[in-house]
């Protein structure tokens, strides 16, 4: 009695407290082959000013997942064939396409790994950050020019006044990335998703960038979605961690939780076979056997062909998302044998 | 300091004598042109300004630094697919340097390469067999026809690929895979020294560290030098004897694991390890970091004096006016700068 009562209490916290709420979200692509379900039940949530890391390599969902909550998943061949995405307890999956694009933008703003594809290359970058404004806002051209100043002076661009009449390609790819994000909070979004930000970045330029997030972060108290393939820059950011495989939220934690003691063989191994540049070990442990296809994905649970904890029972069901600590539905993992690896 | 003797590390594989190879003072300068009937040269992108190291039997050198430091160009001119504009490459006691055609073949059978995109860099219409034993067909005396077939199946089996999958194509593999033929075909000719551009970086984490300890388990068995160019300071860490880090052309600092990871002297080298975010839970030095302002000037036209000035928190008068020499600093560590970090303690 008590322990249901608790449940429905933390579920209504949940709705009211977060921005942001996924829960079991699932997207598949129909193509020639077959029927590829490259998100496969993925629940979290955002609150304001957090920082939420979404970990996978690639095919592992973690793009898809933000572009459907974006809404911006080509259909066909990608549908959303599941689950619920609530900005503010609003549901975005069952929105007319208007609202949504009100909500896109306006109160959730994206920033692209690559800017120069996602910028467009015939106009000025200044034209294009003032474009959200003309759009969203009905400014004037006046107006939105000194707004885009604003901006590029606010994400450090040097000598934004001169550097408005400036097309994408004469930027370096530090600077392109930083007018992405000045067109992605330019209307001060609530909520930023950011699809693998600095990864195409060298590592110097990469610290800046996410040294810049962070600061804007704070300033706007943005929710952040960090979507990444390198645990480093998890470490380095995220409050939260979703770890994900094929298509899969596995485990979920906080960033300590997750790195610190990982409940799921999937995340213990990452930790195991990454190389770190402030210790050299022996031998890295690598996960055996390579990511699998997912035209083809095995019965019962993904991991278990390269899991070391495998045992006869992970070949039968997909492993339910089980609460590593009781009563905390954002502490878990989807193994049958996690008290093998949470030890 | 004291005065340094050069002095000789003993490990166990290598063969201190003789390097393998030795760089002297490698340049390579790409012209810089403007129009399209009547070119004129309006000057040059230094891509790699005078680069000077040794590698011996058995031992990896990281290259590593940010894109456009030269890295990969001096791998390039190194195999002799890019001219040195001058220089010397020392393999084996003989300058390679200019050689002909007929001549660098011959060289290459010994200097094999594996590059970074093991999706562009096989042939999707031959068999993994058949590239595999392309080599062959070229070195033709070095493996009899009808052995071909049998150490093909050798091979794939010492890279960890099962041999029955002989007769597939390039694009029934995974990334990891298509590494481990690209890495089988640089075997094929029993190389002494493989020069490996980026050869995990294009992987995923959970099949990069298979990958590094194939690279690892083969140099143990086979006594293979490499040459491990990337731009992944964690990666280089773990699989290199001794590091060369590079910045706009030029090695600032080259060392063993710990003159470099550790007690490092280059401010450049302190900027880039403290960039590289460290995936652990405990997060205390988050924000103890030291950041580089701004991009990494052009290449054809680098700042006076020491190259990193521009970008350097450390730098100086003289730092405009005079480049620092690459000295010795202890054992086998180098580098070039006026104002060195302090010793870590």
């Amino acid at each position: 009695m008590a322990a249901t009562l608790q449940l429905s209490e933390s579920d209504s916290v949940e709705t009211t407290d977060r921005l942001l709420e996924v829960k079991d979200l699932k997207v598949e692509f129909r193509i020639e082959d077959g029927v590829v379900r490259a998100v496969n039940g993925l629940s979290y949530g955002l609150s304001a000013g957090e920082t939420v890391a979404i970990l996978g390599e690639s095919g592992s969902g973690k793009s898809v997942s933000a572009q459907a909550i974006m809404g911006i998943i080509d259909s066909p061949p990608g549908f959303i064939t599941g689950g619920s995405v609530k900005f503010e307890g609003r549901e975005l999956l069952t929105m007319g396409d208007e609202e949504r694009r009100k909500i896109r933008g306006n109160d959730i703003g994206m920033v692209f790994q690559d800017a120069l594809s996602a910028l467009n290359p015939v106009y000025s970058v200044g034209w294009q950050i003032g474009e959200m404004f003309r759009m969203h806002r009905g400014m004037s051209r006046k107006e939105a020019k000194a707004e885009s100043l604003r901006l590029m002076e606010r994400v450090k661009i040097p000598d934004a006044a001169k550097r408005l009449r400036a097309y994408p390609f004469e930027f370096s790819g530090g600077m392109r990335q930083r007018i992405m994000i000045a067109m992605s909070i330019a209307l001060d979004p609530k909520v930023l998703i950011a699809d693998e930000p600095t990864t195409a970045l060298d590592v110097t330029v990469q610290a800046q960038v996410m040294d810049l997030l962070a600061e804007l972060q704070t300033d706007y108290g943005m929710g952040l979605i960090l979507i990444t393939h390198d645990l480093g820059v998890v470490a380095e950011v995220a409050d939260r961690v979703i770890v994900m495989y094929a298509g899969r939220g596995v485990e979920k934690g906080t960033l300590k939780e997750v790195f610190g003691q990982p409940a799921h063989p999937y995340t213990e191994g990452l930790m195991r076979s990454v190389p770190r540049s402030d210790v050299r070990v022996d031998r890295l442990e690598p996960i055996i056997g390579n990511p699998p296809d997912l035209l083809r994905l095995p019965k019962g649970c993904a991991f278990q062909p390269r899991c070391p904890y495998e045992q006869e029972d992970c070949l039968v069901d997909e492993p339910p998302l089980v609460e590593v600590e009781p009563g905390d539905s954002d502490r878990a993992t989807a193994c049958l044998h996690w008290e093998d690896v949470y030890r | 300091m004291s005065a340094t003797q050069p002095v000789e590390i003993i490990s166990p594989e290598a063969d201190n004598s003789v390097p393998l190879l030795e760089v002297r003072n490698l340049v390579k300068y790409f012209p810089l042109t403007r129009g399209i009937l009547f070119k004129k040269k309006i000057g040059d992108v230094k891509a790699v300004d005078g680069v000077s190291f040794t590698l011996r039997a058995g031992e990896t050198l990281g290259l590593v630094g940010e894109s456009g430091c030269g890295k990969s160009t001096t791998a390039r001119t190194i195999l002799g697919l890019e001219k040195a504009t001058s220089g010397e490459v020392i393999f084996e006691g003989r300058n390679i340097v200019g050689l002909g055609k007929e001549e660098m073949r011959e060289i290459r059978r010994d200097m094999q390469v594996v590059f970074q995109d093991p999706y562009s860099s096989l042939n999707p219409r031959m068999t993994v067999a058949s590239i595999v034993a392309e080599p062959w067909r070229i070195h033709d005396d070095l493996v009899p026809k009808n052995k071909q077939r049998s150490q093909v199946l050798e091979l794939l089996e010492l890279v960890g690929l099962n041999p029955n999958h002989a007769n597939r194509f390039p694009h029934q593999f995974s990334g990891g895979q298509r590494q481990r033929i690209g890495v089988a075909r640089a075997l094929a000719l029993q190389p002494k020294l493989i020069v490996a551009d980026e050869p995990v970086s294009a992987l995923d984490v959970s099949v990069q560290a298979q990958v590094v300890n194939l690279l690892e388990d083969l140099q143990a068995e086979m006594g293979i030098a490499y040459l491990f160019i990337a731009h992944d300071l964690s990666v280089v860490r773990q699989i290199c004897d001794r590091t060369a880090v590079m910045y706009l052309g030029k090695i600032v600092e080259m060392g063993e694991e710990l003159d470099v990871y550790q007690n490092n002297r280059h401010p450049y080298t302190s900027a880039l390890l403290s960039a590289v975010p460290v995936p652990s839970a405990d997060q205390s030095h988050r924000r103890t970091r030291i950041r580089l302002e701004g991009d990494v000037p052009s290449p054809s036209n680098p700042p006076s004096g020491c190259r990193f000035r521009t970008r350097c928190w450390k730098a100086t008068e003289i730092c405009k006016t005079t480049e620092p020499a690459f000295e010795n600093v202890g054992g086998e560590h180098f580098m070039a700068c006026h104002h060195p970090e302090e010793v870590a303690v």
